[in-house]
């Protein structure tokens, strides 16, 4: 066992981790962040996500000993203490991009991985921004239109 | 192996001190793209892990006089977006952003693509056309080695057990100078190259050939330089009917080369290659400057 300090969503825990756990397996076992979904654990899918020190990362490919000092910020994060749903999230739902939901916490953190650097991204640069992420339902129309829109959003000074 | 430590290296010092320690039971891991895949499938089973992907000496792309350098643990976000490697060698940018997708690019490094030596590494052919030069260091030496003889099989590299790839170099552009890259894959994102091509070039006013390397991805055990084709281009006048030849030519070596394997390669890639090389050589004339 190895302990190690990080940041989740602003928050700082000291945890001790397996020498082979994951990130992924640390966010969702240990620290209960099941918002962070595994898919194909080959860096694939996409559905493991996380933005690590600001830039999106496939949590099943980075061993949890390698975020020692890291600041993560899973979707459990985004949403505000009272409730209120980010812009981003809020996007998603008003314009139908949300069906089983799988995909989406990755896809909504691969938006804002995207619009944290890009405020005003074309539709090029959106399908490159979630190009790391697979969604078996929607056929990706609705959740371009749910990132320009969020950016709309944003760019209003949130929703 | 069991695993039984895992480091999160600060300094290089302590890489190497580690890594003379501890030799053939330690690995090393940077962006953990193919690692922890490995390590899951026991293809791997390192006794203790060092994870350089935080050692700053190991990050960086520098001009350093007449090279750039890039150290081995350098993302290939960065790489995409550097502003210190020239728009004449775009084509290494362009390499890097072919990588994966997003969260794969800011995981995973030049040195991984490197070392882990797969057939389809993306930026090793951009990097075998820009004659680079794998930097290697130990704790009591430094060594270089050109990245063409730095292979040995598919997935073996040159590498001792207490020795990492530090950087790779290779001579900033001239004028006259260009190199294009092209990718074929099933799609855009996170396909794995079916054909990569790297081409330098180097012409005078006339578009004679000066100079010319080829680099190639997916079309042997492991990335390398196409010296038949880079002879048959040297010398001549880059008109379209000299490339138009070349292209047939390169499909001939490949008809040659891929005829004891499955048709999806030995039928398809000596015929994609034509249309691919083509591309690639005339990236590189469009961006000569």
């Amino acid at each position: 066992m190895k302990t190690i300090s990080l940041k989740v969503n602003g928050k700082p825990y000291t945890v001790e981790v397996e020498e082979d756990m994951r990130l992924l397996d640390l966010l969702r076992d240990k620290l209960g962040f099941t918002g962070v979904k595994e898919g194909c654990a080959e860096g694939e899918c996409g559905a493991c996500s996380v933005i690590m020190d600001g830039n999106l990362v496939t949590s099943c490919l980075v061993m949890a000993f390698q975020a020692d000092g890291k600041e993560i910020i899973t979707i459990e994060g985004l949403q505000s203490e009272d409730g209120t749903l980010h812009p981003i999230q809020q996007a998603f739902l008003d314009e139908g991009a949300v069906q089983c939901g799988f995909c989406t916490p990755a896809m909504v953190l691969a938006a804002k991985a995207l619009l944290d650097k890009n405020p005003n991204p074309t539709d090029e640069q959106i399908k490159e921004g979630i190009s790391g992420n697979l969604c078996r339902c929607t056929g990706y129309a609705k959740i371009v239109s749910a990132v320009k829109k969020a950016a709309e959003y944003l760019n209003q000074g949130g929703k | 192996m069991e695993l039984k430590k895992v480091i999160k290296a600060e300094k290089l010092d302590e890489v190497l001190n580690l890594l003379a320690e501890n030799r053939e039971r330690a690995k090393v891991i940077a962006g953990g793209t193919d690692f922890v895949i490995q390590l899951r499938e026991k293809k791997i089973a390192p006794e203790v892990i060092i994870d350089i992907s935080d050692v700053d000496e190991l990050n960086f792309i520098r001009k350093s006089g007449e090279f750039i350098e890039i150290g081995a643990a350098t993302k290939f976000t960065t790489i995409k977006n550097s502003g210190i490697i020239s728009d004449a060698f775009k084509g290494l940018k362009d390499a890097a952003g072919h990588v994966g997708s997003p969260q794969i690019r800011n995981l995973g490094t030049v040195g991984g693509n490197i070392c882990n030596g797969s057939p389809a590494a993306d930026t090793v052919p951009a990097l075998l056309a820009l004659g680079a030069v794998a930097v290697v260091k130990s704790k009591n030496n430094t060594r270089e080695v050109p990245l063409e003889e730095f292979y040995l099989d598919r997935g073996k590299v040159k590498l001792e057990p207490d020795e990492i790839l530090y950087a790779v170099k290779f001579l900033n552009s001239k004028p006259g100078q260009g190199l294009g890259f092209v990718k074929l894959g099933l799609r855009n994102a996170l396909a794995i190259s079916s054909i990569s091509i790297a081409v330098f070039v180097e012409t005078d006013n006339d578009i004679n050939c000066k100079d010319v390397r080829i680099g190639s991805g997916a079309l042997a055990k492991f990335p390398i330089r196409e010296k038949e084709v880079e002879a048959f281009l040297k010398g001549k006048t880059l008109h379209e009917d000299v490339i138009e030849e070349a292209t047939e030519f390169f499909g001939k070596i490949l008809e040659q080369r891929l005829a004891g394997r499955p048709p999806v390669e030995k039928d398809y890639k000596p015929y994609a290659i034509k249309g691919v090389f083509k591309e690639a050589l005339n990236k590189a004339l469009s961006v000569v400057c």
